[in-house]
């Protein structure tokens, strides 16, 4: 396993986790035992790996929805995470909209939880429909809109509130490509805007390198981090020698850890 | 969807009543026929009733046909609302609870199968002859399988949805009237609908065997009274009136509650 330079000021702090399955999964084997990293705030983190390594899990310990074993666990700036908190807020592949409510009343279903005035926040909500390009389709419903604009509202919704960490998991993967890489340079731009710390879980390597300023990724039994890559420096073009050769060699790593 | 494609199922059906009416008053305005007499067409119940300005009953007893239609229509919607809101309430209630669960989902699902009008003897010697005895009748038609289907909505609900709104924000109690709630009415509803038909005979029946009025009842008067038009006239309205709520509530579930989990 490779041991990166301890982070001066991380977000996450994952420490020794172990995590157990719950219900009918109970006693399942999990690929994360006794597992730690270290995750910077104000990036965006990409976690790559094969499927069923562990990645989503991990995801889920991180927005404190897993049940870890009292071993270790994850300290959120500091502090032990042992349950969910709207410091953390966390996008899911799929089923992230309210149907029965409109682009505007998703976006804005956070803000009775948060502080300021009704002119205030009907000010915000519009203003963050205008930030993703949504105030055209703001008073239709989820059923109308594209694969594009509901994940585009659900990241919105999930900024209003404010949260220090926004978790991502395979949020375009249900996107066609040329979707998808509109959606990563929006992805981009909304966090050049806020600096709010990403941490993204995808299977598309070359969104990982696109999109993240550090990615990671994972694999085997107990799950370990198998290359831990800033990509800062890449040029953020999926044509460039240096991109296509580290995509080349993540996909290599990742298909020869393929069970 | 062209609008005259929109618009064929409405027409075939319309078509195919109008063709059966017609028939019926073909064969019915022939004179001596047993159709005319057991089954009078709609031209002649519908004039035997209009000739006493449609009220039905004799002499100062009578009461116009619309009281009878309101007093139905009250016991079933009050019935079906009541047992709405209670099933809610209670798949609620037991969704907080897996021991609760345990111990009453067998029940409900004995009594789910007891057709409304079993309850109409214990309901009459429980109630008396009353509005209550009907509504409690349409109720117990109703409740347990609403009920049941609250607790499967719930139970189907994405986990995300309520994943998302705790973490926006959302309390225990928000969470279960902004998200749950809205998210499993569709679906209680559209069983709500399918049992309305229960609900309505069931209402018909306990008005025939033992209240003096609503729809059910003119039946029953024209039995009494070996009045062929009556009776014909009395399932005429019931089959109008039960068509007419039916289409209310699609359309309420269309319109109104037209979202999909």
């Amino acid at each position: 396993m490779l041991a990166p330079p301890p982070l001066q000021d991380p977000a996450f702090k994952v420490d020794r986790l172990t995590v157990t399955f719950p219900g009918a999964d109970a006693g399942a084997r999990s690929p994360i035992m006794d597992f730690s990293l270290e995750i910077a705030r104000g990036e965006i983190t990409c976690l790559l790996g094969p499927s069923g390594c562990g990645k989503t899990t991990l995801l889920r310990a991180l927005g404190g929805f897993a049940r870890a074993e009292n071993t270790g666990g994850v300290l959120f700036q500091g502090q032990w995470l042992r349950a969910p908190t709207s410091d953390i807020v966390m996008i899911f592949q799929e089923n992230n909209l309210y149907p029965w409510l409109t682009v505007r009343r998703n976006v804005a279903f956070g803000l009775p939880y948060c502080e300021g005035t009704r002119e205030e926040k009907r000010g915000r909500v519009e203003a963050m429909l205008r930030h993703v390009g949504l105030e055209a389709a703001a008073d239709q419903y989820p059923r109308e809109l594209s694969g594009g604009m509901r994940q585009r509202t659900a990241i919105a919704r999930a900024l209003m509130v404010d949260p220090k960490v926004l978790l991502l998991d395979e949020p375009f993967s249900a996107l066609d490509v040329a979707l998808r890489r509109r959606m990563q340079e929006l992805m981009r731009a909304i966090w050049a805007s806020t600096r709010t710390t990403f941490v993204m879980v995808t299977h598309n390597v070359e969104e990982a390198i696109m999109v993240g300023h550090r990615v990671i990724v994972l694999g085997g039994r107990p799950m370990s981090v198998l290359l831990d890559e800033r990509t800062d420096a890449i040029p953020k073009d999926r044509y460039a020698p240096e991109t296509l050769a580290l995509q080349r060699r993540i996909e290599d790593l990742i298909e020869s850890r393929r069970v | 969807m062209t609008r005259a494609a929109s618009l064929a199922p409405a027409i075939f059906g319309a078509g195919t009543l109008a063709l059966l009416l017609g028939l019926w008053e073909y064969l019915g305005s022939g004179g001596g026929v047993a159709l005319t007499s057991v089954l009078p067409p709609p031209s002649r119940f519908i004039s035997s009733v209009a000739e006493s300005g449609f009220r039905i009953g004799l002499g100062s007893q009578a009461a116009p046909l619309a009281q009878s239609i309101a007093s139905t229509f009250f016991r079933v919607f009050a019935g079906m609302g009541i047992a709405f809101v209670a099933a809610i309430v209670t798949g609620a209630l037991l969704s907080l609870s897996k021991v609760a669960t345990w111990c009453l989902t067998p029940l409900l699902y004995v009594l789910a199968p007891i057709a409304p009008i079993a309850w109409i003897p214990t309901a009459i010697v429980v109630f008396g002859i009353s509005n209550v005895t009907a509504v409690f009748i349409v109720f117990m038609g109703v409740y347990f399988i609403l009920t049941i289907a609250t607790l499967a909505e719930i139970r189907r609900l994405p986990e995300e949805f309520t994943t998302i709104a705790g973490n926006l924000g959302a309390g225990p109690v928000d969470r279960w009237f902004r998200v749950v709630l809205p998210a499993i009415l569709p679906g209680v509803f559209t069983l709500l609908r399918t049992n309305f038909i229960a609900a309505w005979m069931a209402v018909l029946v306990a008005e025939m065997v033992g209240l003096r009025d609503g729809l059910g009842a003119i039946i029953m008067m024209g039995r009494n009274l070996f009045n062929n038009e009556l009776i014909m006239f009395g399932m005429a309205i019931i089959g109008v009136s039960g068509f007419i709520v039916d289409r209310l509530l699609a359309m309420i579930a269309t319109r109104v509650l037209w979202w999909r989990i």
